[in-house]
């Protein structure tokens, strides 16, 4: 097989061609999308105007705008308490809009049904700070576990869930807890668990916030590989240093509003490289 | 979806939930089990009791009414008749005087076996009179059907007309109310507080999964996925436990028992009754139970 990460970037998302090389050594492809190709001029994530406040009176989102394309990474940085964690809430539909639209892949979140809810959340793959791993399942069964709880009667599902391991790189530990893993293979396994369905989007919330730099980078470049295969990808981070190396786009927010929305680096080509 | 997959899913991962949590799972079984073992003995001390009081009171319910000697026998059957009638009377048995004589000197009977020997061998003649016996639906009829047949002309006329015992009857009577109500309450008791100890420990278990359903939430299981298997495990624990008390209870009630009869007069139709009421009962708690514990846990 032939990677096809780079077969798959047509022209107009040449704006990311300033991905760090990842020279991808793992060669079992993402399909593209579940839903097939869209059209790219269609965004796949639009905030208009979008309020937030928590039942307690906390405002976290105020007037927050933005639009995510198909196959964009996207960096949402600020510092703690900015909304970053709101944002990534309100994709998934966990916490509901005060004021103005969510819409992912069209659909106005504020008018989903609840029983529409398990659909939206099959789009999409989400991982956080802290893993959330079944600590009494094994790698592969955390990894099975999201099929299983959707999708029961799914036939290859051992095969599905070792190539999406192998696709994190953890196709040797299939069999060790959770807790028999580092932090970074940790975090591995989430991604996995997340992938597993093949989401067109994938969130991250603070990713790497449980780890040491070195560690952080191979699961920020795990999150361009994704993205590179086809998947929109949405990281929320306040660790600055994986931002400034990446060099995508970034969202910054300070206190629930947007301060700032460049793409590729161009903060830091103006010099002003304060998150 | 696939409806088989879905079901085999459901129940295996009530199985390994049961397994993976086990330690939770033998507590909640064992308090479970507990407390169905005190609800089915609640049901089966009431229902020895209440066959104490039956007996009592089906005895009780038998009302003797002494004829005067001479009395014509159609004027009897004429009475006969006419009770026979009364809605709360259940059987009218004409006894004659050798009758009320071979039963007073029977084994049991009054204790007048010597007495009569010698009136029989002196040819003093059969003193005891013969009788209409009465056997009554219910207890409480043996005083207002005691007073109607009072009045009649056939009747013995003398001190006690009747064998009715006004010390015994009303008494029997209250006792009989008293140990209903408590039973009744003894069984709502412990059934309410099996149902909280279930919903308690449910909810423990559901709580301590709580973070298992935030990931089937969030890699979009329906709430079918959600709420089932924790249904399922409930109804398990509830039926595994029904099990156990009803074992528990039989083997108890044979042990105590003589040979091979069950103690305080069960019958083993009662006690299987008991026991399936029970393994019913644990899966409507179990399932029940879990669906109040894992109701909060769906909160989106
Ligand atoms: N569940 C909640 N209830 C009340 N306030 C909240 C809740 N979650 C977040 N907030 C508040 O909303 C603001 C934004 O929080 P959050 O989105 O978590 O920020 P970040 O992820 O950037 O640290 C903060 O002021 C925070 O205190
Ligand atoms: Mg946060």
């Amino acid at each position: 097989m032939v990677p096809q990460g780079a077969a798959n970037d047509s022209p107009q998302h040449s704006r990311m061609v300033s991905t760090p090389d990842l020279t991808p050594n793992r060669v079992v492809p993402l399909p593209d999308t579940e839903g097939g190709p869209q059209p790219s001029t269609r965004p796949i994530i639009v905030f208009e105007r979008v309020n937030k406040t928590y039942p307690n009176g906390n405002a976290a989102l105020s007037e927050v705008s933005f639009t995510v394309h198909p196959r964009d990474f996207v960096f949402i940085v600020g510092p703690s308490g900015a909304g970053k964690s709101s944002v990534i809430r309100l994709l998934i539909r966990e916490e509901a809009a005060q004021g103005g639209h969510v819409l992912v892949d069209g659909q106005d979140l504020g008018r989903l049904r609840r029983r529409h809810l398990p659909r939206l959340r099959r789009k999409m793959g989400i991982v956080f700070q802290d893993f959330k791993l079944l600590p009494t399942l094994t790698v592969e069964q955390n990894v099975a576990f999201a099929l299983q709880v959707t999708d029961p009667g799914r036939r290859h599902l051992k095969e599905k869930v070792a190539e999406t391991l192998f696709i994190v790189g953890l196709e040797d530990k299939l069999h060790r807890f959770p807790d028999q893993l580092s932090g970074g293979e940790q975090q591995r396994v989430a991604i996995a668990r997340a992938l597993v369905h093949r989401p067109r989007i994938f969130l991250a919330d603070e990713p790497t916030g449980n780890l040491d730099p070195d560690t952080s980078w191979g699961i920020v470049q795990l999150l361009l590989q994704i993205n590179h295969r086809g998947a929109t990808v949405l990281v929320a981070t306040h660790d600055r240093e994986i931002v400034d190396l990446c060099r995508q786009r970034v969202i910054a927010l300070e206190d629930g509003r947007v301060i700032r929305d460049e793409t590729g680096g161009q903060y830091l080509e103006a010099g002003e490289a304060t998150l | 979806m696939n409806p088989l997959p879905a079901l085999r899913f459901v129940f295996r991962s009530a199985v390994q939930n049961l397994m993976r949590n086990l330690g939770i799972s033998v507590a909640s079984l064992l308090t479970v089990t507990l407390t169905l073992l005190g609800a089915g003995a609640a049901v089966v001390v009431v229902h020895a009791l209440d066959n104490v009081l039956h007996t009592e009171e089906s005895r009780a319910s038998v009302l003797k009414v002494f004829i005067a000697d001479h009395v014509s026998l159609a004027s009897i059957m004429n009475m006969d008749g006419q009770l026979a009638t009364q809605p709360d009377v259940r059987a009218v048995a004409f006894e004659n005087k050798n009758e009320a004589a071979r039963e007073a000197s029977a084994p049991g009977g009054l204790n007048l076996k010597g007495a009569l020997r010698l009136l029989a061998k002196t040819g003093g003649g059969n003193p005891l009179p013969a009788s209409l016996n009465l056997r009554l639906r219910t207890i409480s009829d043996v005083t207002s059907v005691n007073q109607a047949v009072r009045s009649s002309a056939i009747i013995y006329q003398g001190p006690h007309p009747t064998d009715y015992n006004p010390n015994v009857i009303p008494r029997l009577e209250r006792y009989i109310l008293i140990a209903q109500v408590a039973g009744v309450l003894l069984v709502a008791l412990v059934g309410a507080v099996a149902l909280v100890i279930i919903t308690i420990s449910i909810r423990t278990a559901a709580f301590v999964r709580s973070q298992e359903i935030e990931i089937m939430k969030l890699v979009g299981a329906t709430e079918w996925f959600v709420r089932w298997p924790f249904i399922v495990e409930g109804m398990l624990v509830g039926v595994v436990s029904a099990i156990i008390a009803a074992a528990v209870l039989l083997g108890g009630g044979f042990a105590l028992g003589s040979g091979h009869t069950l103690a305080l007069g069960t019958g083993l139709h009662f006690a299987l009754g008991v026991s399936g009421a029970l393994i019913v009962a644990g899966a409507v708690l179990g399932g029940f139970g879990s669906m109040v514990g894992v109701r909060r846990s769906l909160a989106v």
